[in-house]
């Protein structure tokens, strides 16, 4: 269980103004619940990510963890980012294996365990490969299987698929869905694409801008598992992608009309 | 064919060196003074110099302060160069200092630095670590600000100490970039080794280089600079196949991604 507590942020910024990217978030995550944060680019929604996982801490409130107050970075709690920040000069099985190799698990049984998560994302045959090797699609896949690797009771996503294409950005969604599927983790999943979160979440957290606010929780009422080709056609499903994109329209700034 | 061309492009250094000997030794005939022997005369004075014992043990001695004073600057300006690159108290306290130091060229301290060492080894170490020093510093600095925040954070969660992410994470991603610094410090221990040779003549290549300049022997002038640039290509160029082995993953001619999601 994570709460989020009141949280507000404040970013100093060069001008004289602080800038307020987070005001008064309070959120409460349940275990193995797959909840997406939604809203336009600038809103916090990195940075509220960001605060559960321990990297910022916030300017006011608190983000617990199990009831304990989050003070650092932690691996209960496993990343996966948007840039993908892979270990460059490991190869694919260096980087899945780097995590449990931390935790002091022995070389030959972490070995065996990240073979078979590289197996898990598709990857097999290419353990030995380095990054700068791998499309952006394939980096990811190691990212997440890297993060896996370390057994989080927590996946934090941030923007895992927002540099791939759409082809590509397809693919994966249906295979984490189908790896969650196995063990249905928590994942907190950052995107600003509506169809995104409707179709991977339990629950959509809309978020407005400047400040950073909760407009409206939507919870995603679908069965899984979710097969896309099914749910596109799936009136349910175009009812909340629908309603959900009027409710960020509805948060103004970008209106071209007056 | 191809392996002609290959041959061909492999030794090209060689064709280079050939070539100046060449333009030298055509020089040195058509202007035909004293002071400019030809190329030809000057490396017949090579082996008698090699076979020299005293002439060795003087090599020898530069090469072995050399070492030292790399190897020491390499040790202390890479963790600081790290520090400084990931933390902004460090790199203030020492950025300024270092603003100072950088301009000053090192064999511009060697008087200073002979008044209080004297003119033994441990003076021309010193210039060689200080000139060595810099370039490694700065590399560092730059290699150690540009990694990825969120490769760290990633190593964070995995529950890396600051101290274990410093050494385990900052150190090879900046790798390519200390290696750098490295190479151009390589150059510079030669340079100051040489210069504080030339201004505390005691031992050492630059001392046999000097003292046969002040006694008229050209030939051996213009030997001792061949072995001395000799020995400069042949350390980096011995560096350079450690780099690339080190870094291999950083090459760019390796940067061909496979379509594949």
């Amino acid at each position: 269980m994570i709460e989020i507590d009141r949280v507000s942020q404040v970013f100093r910024t060069s001008g004289r103004q602080d800038h307020l990217a987070l005001s008064e978030i309070s959120l409460d995550i349940g275990d193995g619940a797959f909840v997406s944060i939604l809203g336009p680019s600038g809103c916090g929604k990195s940075t509220l990510l960001y605060i559960v996982g321990g990297f910022v801490n916030p300017t006011e409130g608190v983000a617990r963890m199990q009831g304990k107050p989050i003070t650092g970075p932690g691996p209960d709690r496993g990343p996966v980012f948007q840039e993908f920040a892979l270990f460059p000069w490991k190869s694919v099985l260096g980087n899945v294996m780097y995590g449990p190799r931390q935790q002091g698990i022995k070389p030959g049984e972490a070995e065996a365990q990240s073979r078979a998560l590289i197996e898990m994302v598709g990857l097999k045959g290419f353990e030995d490969f380095y990054p700068k090797e791998l499309s952006g699609g394939m980096k990811q896949r190691v990212a997440l299987a890297r993060t896996l690797a370390y057994h989080p009771a927590v996946l934090l996503m941030d923007e895992p698929f927002g540099a791939l294409d759409a082809h590509t950005r397809t693919r994966l969604q249906n295979d984490l869905l189908n790896i969650w599927e196995r063990d249905r983790k928590t994942v907190l999943f950052v995107t600003h694409s509506v169809e995104e979160a409707v179709f991977l979440s339990d629950k959509v957290v809309v978020m407005t801008r400047s400040p950073g606010r909760i407009k409206q929780v939507v919870d995603i009422d679908l069965p899984r598992p979710r097969r896309r080709a099914e749910l596109l056609l799936d009136s349910h499903f175009q009812k909340y992608v629908v309603d959900i994109e009027r409710m960020i329209d509805d948060t103004g700034e970008d209106r071209l009309l007056p | 064919m191809n392996w002609v061309r290959g041959l061909l492009s492999r030794l090209a250094p060689l064709w280079a060196c050939l070539g100046l000997l060449g333009l030298w030794q055509a020089a040195a005939l058509i202007l035909n003074t004293d002071s400019f022997p030809t190329a030809l005369e000057a490396i017949r004075a090579i082996p008698a110099i090699l076979g020299d014992k005293e002439s060795l043990i003087n090599i020898l001695a530069s090469l072995r302060r050399m070492a030292i004073g790399f190897s020491l600057a390499v040790a202390v300006s890479i963790p600081l160069g790290l520090m400084m690159g990931r933390s902004r108290g460090v790199a203030a306290f020492f950025n300024p200092l270092l603003m100072v130091i950088y301009p000053v060229p090192k064999a511009a301290l060697m008087p200073i630095i002979m008044l209080w060492l004297g003119v033994g080894d441990i003076a021309k170490t010193l210039v060689i670590f200080l000139g060595v020093s810099l370039p490694v510093i700065y590399h560092s600095f730059e290699g150690a600000k540009a990694v990825e925040e969120k490769m760290l954070w990633s190593g964070a969660a995995m529950g890396m100490s600051a101290a274990k992410r410093l050494i385990r994470i900052v150190l090879p991603a900046a790798l390519p970039e200390i290696l750098t610094g490295c190479r151009t410090g390589i150059v510079l221990a030669l340079i100051t080794m040489v210069t504080s040779e030339m201004i505390a003549r005691q031992s050492g290549a630059g001392n046999i280089l000097f003292n046969s300049l002040d006694m008229g022997q050209y030939d051996t002038v213009y030997a001792m600079i061949i072995i001395i640039g000799a020995m400069g290509i042949g350390l980096d160029a011995a560096f350079e196949r450690l780099r690339a082995r080190l870094v291999k993953w950083s090459e760019p001619g390796f940067d061909i991604p496979l379509s594949f999601a």
